[in-house]
């Protein structure tokens, strides 16, 4: 008997923005996101109180994940960040931050909510055109000959996560470990579609990061008693491998809904057992060197297999299965009936492995298209923490190879934009406006906000006290450190821009980011090369910038939107 | 425990109601944040949501919600405004009583003790409501709306040519009320684009509709993480799981559905299966082997290159379909492989018993049939070839978060039913006289009782002719057809209505003419046809003096010819000398912005003065006034000649002395949906009104079925 019981209703709370709760919650938000932002962000440390897993992390997936929002509206917020960066892997923060600043910069401008809305998306389409243009002064097209920026946007998302802890040495190791690993993916032919390869990160906790290292194919790990037996032979190359996805342990297959009778005496696990060893004859016939199977092999027939010099290695598991078809050109066998001898694969070599105390079999493939990421790291959280980092260094180095350009990183991106924005509004509102029923005066107080959010997204980048500047030609983001004297001149005491583009000897004039300033148009900073390719440049992921940049102002518009919000208590 | 109903606690509620929705509508409204008891959150400016979100428990409020999302199934549009008439009638009408201006009132009802008396009152007011809504509004929409109506179509309506700027004003005027605000403009040139998309030409419109109403759901594809002005349209169909096996391939390719596993059972279940030795265990086993292998190469044989399967098929059957170069995709919900067998015609395979058959039935060709990666997520794309007018497309819905995608997906299913709805004729139960057509000033029907029995006497008169030669069961079916007459015809309320209304006339004897009337005219479809013709000739001829602000051939030729065609076929009409249902002719519009709650305002207003019984000129302007609620929230925020007042006096000048209205909005609005949600909302307030008392009990259904039951054992 079940229970019917009454809904309980909800609960509708009017204009959300102005509520007391969020007032209070929104702001903690921002300062969470706010202080891990950036190579010198600070850490996070999540933990339950209750001796629970400890995750230590500056990054927002991590971030997002553990932590636990209450108000809807703060929901909206976060879902839209951990579904930008499902997607892009990278600049989280960047949206959560810029997010956050425009909700605060925009809720006390006296314009109606639906102006403040429109207004914001011109904004955007006119930096979204900018910023896909040629005229774009921030943005650098990759040249793939050279691995100079590659290495330099690998770099720099390396850098950017503080909690990896690496040292100098270190990040510079797995940034070009990391580049490797997808020069690995790239096919050496290129047809009219392009599959990039697989990489398979394997754990090598415990061991030093300056250890870590790539492998072509995959590395199985066993113990080493297991090794010793399977590796007496020594065979000519390439060898012959099947892969296995039906079970081989014996157990009788699925026999319908029916019910079986059974005579005395009559043993079914034995006929199963007579079907394997017949598969084994056929196996040993057809001159197979390796068997794999993603489940359970028989002892039996493991006995056989090994009997007739066949390795065999049982319960590689589902996970593997699809890099371990695609890199043998095996096809996964279902069937204890007749083999047909096209699903057999081959490897080139195989051969045992031994890093630190851990032992591996590795497959060396005969085209490589699965490569193996050894990834040492001293803890757990730190090794999380570089998993994550490098996962995400990864995927935008494939996300720049669809879209072959580069964002200048270091906050100099935000400053050039921003100041691009206040000249556009200023000299040319009606071709921003068309033809909406907006004044160019309402439009240059949400530009104004608008701006005030990327240039204060971009000081963020700074915690440790120090001041935040901009020069007027180039619109480079500066950092003044906070113990230079105060009466020094200004070419004395900074160094270079955010980026690296610029240094500070170069005739310009500056200005303090928050110090009102005469809009000017941005110039376009000189191409890379000519900056001399020996100079490490901190650079961003195109597609992830620019789609963060839309969500953050598309979420911002939903917020400041919101006139109820409807809890169900139920 | 029971409370007293009354209009006084029905309007609390609808006034809290209604000062939620009023946020939310027009262009201006404002979204609103609904999170479930999962944890989700969602996004809408859906007045049925957000209705629904608030669960609500006052009885009375339950009850006008649940009228509101009736209406919305029906329609697709209008629940806020359903919210914002009903509280402003109720208002009016509280304040009718407040003010005691009860002496309109019959004698009977006077003399009552309070409560009671209250009862009889509004009991009799909702009668009053009910007969009102049946008569005069339809009355007031045929003759003195229907002038104003624009249409959808092209001017000539014979070939139902869609005007596509019209259709264009048409959406985007939707999505404004329903979406935020910096993605309707996109939204409705998504929509507008898929509908031509979908279009093998442009009369087949009305099936597309049906269908893509009808498989929504199958039809789109929704992203998250993506801003939405990434959505897009990809044609063929999307299927939301991967291939099981892929192997690309060129060219048209053949496919097949399959419902069962092609692998044969060991045993069928409810069956016992006797094994006595083992060799007939492997016998069996490899006979099934072999079975499989021989479908699979049988199906290769046949050039079939995708097997689209219901269930998950073993994974033998999945190494053969490999090794013969055959796609699986598994586990497709029934919906999908309804949708793909009334799209294509293919109906799923029955596995044959042998594999010789030299051509295998129910296969069909695909253009292609490729994975489809979205944001990490990996689909199916078939590029179904359709057999009917609709061209499969998908709508790949992209949005920040879940939620918004949700209330993107609500908007275009609602848009497609509102499309769907426009482009159907609604029939009024309001009967005119075909020659009595041209003459806009004809005395009006049942003004009152004497000339209605003269009118009565005259329709059965005039029917008895065709009557004749009608089979009896023929009418009843022609009366279940027309659903809307059902409600002031078939139900209860409103026979008890028509009887106390006019106690003089026997009620049983008007519901029978009036069906009769109808079924006649509905006999005579020409006739309706060609009344349609006219309103849209006149319509033409209205246009092109108005400085067309919608793309209309002003072709004066033709516009002309049709007028001329209109009078020839009145004159035929008359000739015939019969009655015929008016009606909202399919596609007809008016612009957005309260064009059309202004201009029943006015008639209303004039319909009232007119009017010589006290308690019709009373509801009549309750209603009048109460339509201007909308219009007034819509120009709320406009300032100086903009503003409320000032339109609203240009408007009404302008009606008084016959000009062009003039409307400053750009947006259009389906005129038949808002003739069905007033009607909705005036049904919904008479079921409040006859209601005196509330009474709640503890004891839940559920609970007593399974007593009884216990006892029965």
């Amino acid at each position: 008997m079940f229970q019917l019981e009454a809904k309980k209703p909800s609960v509708c709370e009017s204009e959300p923005l102005a509520n007391e709760g969020l007032r209070a919650t929104l702001p903690v938000f921002r300062g969470i996101v706010t202080s891990s932002y950036g190579p010198t962000g600070r850490l996070k440390q999540l933990h339950n109180g209750v001796g629970g897993h400890v995750c230590t992390t500056s990054q927002s997936t991590a971030l997002l994940r553990g932590l636990l929002v209450t108000h809807p509206v703060l929901k909206i917020l976060t879902t839209s960040i951990s579904n930008h960066v499902a997607c892009f892997s990278d600049c989280g923060l960047f949206v959560a931050i810029l997010c956050c600043n425009l909700i605060e910069n925009l809720q006390g401008i006296n314009v109606t909510p639906a102006a403040i809305i429109e207004l914001n998306k011109l904004l955007l389409s006119l930096c979204t055109r900018y910023l896909s243009s040629e005229a774009c002064g921030c943005r650098v097209p990759v040249d793939f000959s050279s691995a100079h920026i590659l290495l330099c946007l690998v770099r720099s998302v390396i850098t950017s996560k503080p909690a990896c802890a690496l040292s100098r040495k270190e990040a510079d190791h797995i940034s070009a470990l990391v580049l490797r690993a997808f020069l690995l993916t790239v096919p050496e032919q290129a047809g009219d579609c392009i599959t990039l390869g697989k990489i398979i990160t394997v754990p090598l906790k415990g061991h030093k990061v300056i250890d870590s290292t790539v492998l072509p194919g995959i590395l199985i790990e066993m113990s080493d008693v297991q090794l010793l037996r399977l590796l007496p032979t020594q065979n000519s190359s390439p060898l012959k491998v099947a892969l296995f996805c039906a079970s081989l342990s014996g157990e009788l297959a699925d026999t319908g809904g029916g019910t079986l009778v059974v005579s005395y005496g009559v043993c079914l696990q034995r006929a199963v057992l007579d079907q394997l060893l017949s598969l084994g004859r056929q196996l040993v016939s057809d001159h197979v060197h390796l068997v794999m199977c993603q489940k359970v092999i028989h002892p039996s027939l493991k006995q056989f297999l090994s009997e007739h010099r066949i390795i065999a290695i049982d319960r590689v598991g589902g996970a593997l299965m699809e890099p371990l078809s695609k890199m043998t050109g095996t096809q996964p066998i279902g069937t204890l009936g007749s083999i047909s001898p096209c699903s057999y694969g081959s490897v080139k070599d195989l051969s045992p492995a031994k890093f630190g105390s851990k032992q591996f079999f590795h497959l060396v493939p005969n085209e490589v298209t699965v490569s193996s990421l050894l990834l040492g790291g001293r803890s757990d959280t730190a090794w999380d923490e570089l998993k994550l980092t490098c996962d995400t260094a990864l995927h935008v180095l494939q996300l720049t190879l669809k879209e072959p350009f580069v964002f200048l990183g270091g906050g100099c991106t935000e400053t050039h934009l921003a100041a691009y924005i206040r000249h556009m509004t200023l000299t040319e509102p009606g071709s921003i406006l068309k033809n909406e029923s907006h004044s160019p005066a309402e439009l240059q107080l949400i530009a104004g906000a608008f701006c005030r959010a990327l240039e204060s997204l971009a000081s963020s980048l700074e915690h440790d006290g120090g001041g935040a500047l901009t020069d007027l030609t180039y619109g480079h983001f500066w950092a003044l450190p906070s113990d230079s004297p105060p009466l020094a001149s200004w070419p004395d005491v900074l160094s270079r821009c955010g980026c690296g583009l610029h240094g500070s000897q170069e005739e310009l004039n500056w200005s303090f980011l928050r110090s009102p300033h005469h809009p000017f148009l941005p110039q376009s900073s000189l191409p890379p090369e000519a900056a001399g390719s020996a100079r490490s440049l901190t650079l961003d992921c195109f597609s992830a910038k620019l789609n963060g940049l839309r969500v953050a102002v598309d979420t911002a518009n939903l917020i400041l939107d919101l006139a109820y919000v409807i809890e169900d208590k139920n | 425990m029971s409370a007293t109903a009354s209009v006084k606690v029905a309007l609390q509620v609808a006034e809290v109601l209604e000062s939620i929705v009023s946020n939310c509508l027009g262009p201006e409204g404002r979204l609103v944040l609904c999170t479930k008891p999962t944890g989700e959150v969602l996004l809408c400016r859906d007045g049925g949501r957000l209705l629904e979100a608030l669960h609500l428990e006052h009885p009375v409020a339950r009850m006008v919600v649940s009228c509101a999302s009736r209406h919305l199934k029906k329609t697709g549009d209008g629940a806020k405004t359903f919210i914002i008439y009903l509280c402003h009638l109720l208002r009016g009408l509280d304040s009718i009583i407040e003010k005691g201006k009860d002496s309109w009132l019959p004698e009977y009802v006077q003399t009552q003790e309070r409560h009671w008396k209250n009862c009889c009152l509004w009991k009799f007011v909702s009668q009053i409501l009910l007969t009102f809504q049946a008569q005069t509004l339809d009355y007031v929409v045929d003759q003195c709306l229907s002038k104003h109506f624009l249409s959808i179509f092209k001017s000539s309506p014979k070939e139902k040519a869609l005007c596509r700027r019209s259709l264009k004003s048409l959406l985007e005027a939707y999505f404004c009320g329903r979406v935020a605000k910096n993605n309707h403009k996109f939204l409705s040139q998504l929509m507008y684009d898929y509908l031509f998309k979908c279009m093998v030409y442009e009369s087949g419109v009305e099936e597309v509709l049906e269908f893509v109403d009808d498989c929504f759901v199958e039809l789109n594809v929704g992203v998250v993480g993506l801003p939405v002005s990434d959505s897009r349209i990809i044609a063929g169909l999307v299927l939301q799981r991967d291939f099981s096996v892929y192997c690309p391939v060129d060219g048209d390719i053949r496919i097949v559905i399959v419902t069962e596993t092609i692998q044969p059972l060991f045993s069928v279940s409810a069956s016992e299966c006797v094994l006595n030795t083992e060799e007939q265990f492997q016998a069996s086993q490899s006979w099934i082997m072999e079975r499989t292998k021989a479908i699979m190469n049988y199906l290769h044989s046949q050039d079939v290159k995708v097997l689209l399967s219901s269930v998950k098929q073993p994974d033998l059957v999945i190494y053969y379909a490999k090794l013969n170069g055959i796609s699986v995709v598994e586990c497709l919900s029934s919906e999908e492989i309804s949708f793909i067998q009334r799209a294509t015609g293919l109906f799923p395979l029955v596995l044959p018993q042998t594999c010789s058959q030299p051509e295998i039935p129910n296969t069909t060709l695909v253009t292609s049939c490729k994975p489809l990666i979205l944001k990490s997520k990996r689909y199916v794309h078939l590029g179904l070839i359709s057999t009917c007018l609709f061209i499969p497309h998908c709508i790949v819905l992209c949005g920040p978060v879940q939620g918004v995608i949700e209330q993107h997906r609500d908007a275009l299913h609602g848009a497609f039913k509102m499309l769907r709805h426009l482009f159907k004729d609604l029939v009024l139960s309001y009967l005119t006289q075909a020659n009595n057509q041209n003459d806009t000033s004809s005395p009006l029907l049942y003004k009152d009782s004497k000339e209605r029995d003269e009118l009565q006497d005259n329709g059965t008169d005039s029917i008895q002719r065709p009557y004749s030669h009608i089979p009896k069961k023929n009418t009843d079916k022609l009366a279940t057809v027309q659903t809307h007459l059902m409600v002031d015809s078939d139900s209860e309320i409103a026979s008890i209505a028509l009887g106390t209304y006019i106690p003089c006339s026997t009620p049983q004897n008007t519901y029978q003419t009036n069906s009769i009337l109808t079924c006649s005219s509905q006999m005579k479809t020409e006739v309706i046809d060609d009344r349609a013709l006219l309103i849209e000739s006149k319509f033409t001829a209205d246009s092109a003096t108005e400085n067309n602000r919608i793309e209309m051939s002003s072709e004066s030729v033709q516009a002309t010819k049709s007028v001329s065609k209109g009078k020839a076929s009145s004159v035929s009409s008359k000739s015939v000398e019969s009655y015929c249902a008016a009606s909202i002719s399919a596609g007809c519009v008016l612009p957005v912005g309260g064009n059309f709650e202004i201009l029943l305002h006015y008639y209303l207003r004039n319909y009232a003065k007119k009017c010589q019984k006290s308690e019709e000129t009373i509801v009549s302007m309750i209603i009048a006034n109460a339509l201007l609620s909308i219009p007034k929230i819509l120009y709320k925020s406009r300032k100086g000649n903009e503003s409320f007042p000032q339109m609203y006096i240009r408007t009404i000048h302008a009606l008084q002395t016959h000009q062009p209205v003039v409307s400053t909005q750009r947006g259009l609005e389906s005129v038949s949906g808002k003739y069905q949600l007033l009607t909705s909302v005036l049904q919904c307030l008479a079921k409040i009104l006859t209601i005196d008392l509330i009474i709640s009990i503890k004891r839940q259904p559920q609970k007593v079925y399974d007593q009884d039951s216990e006892d029965e054992l």
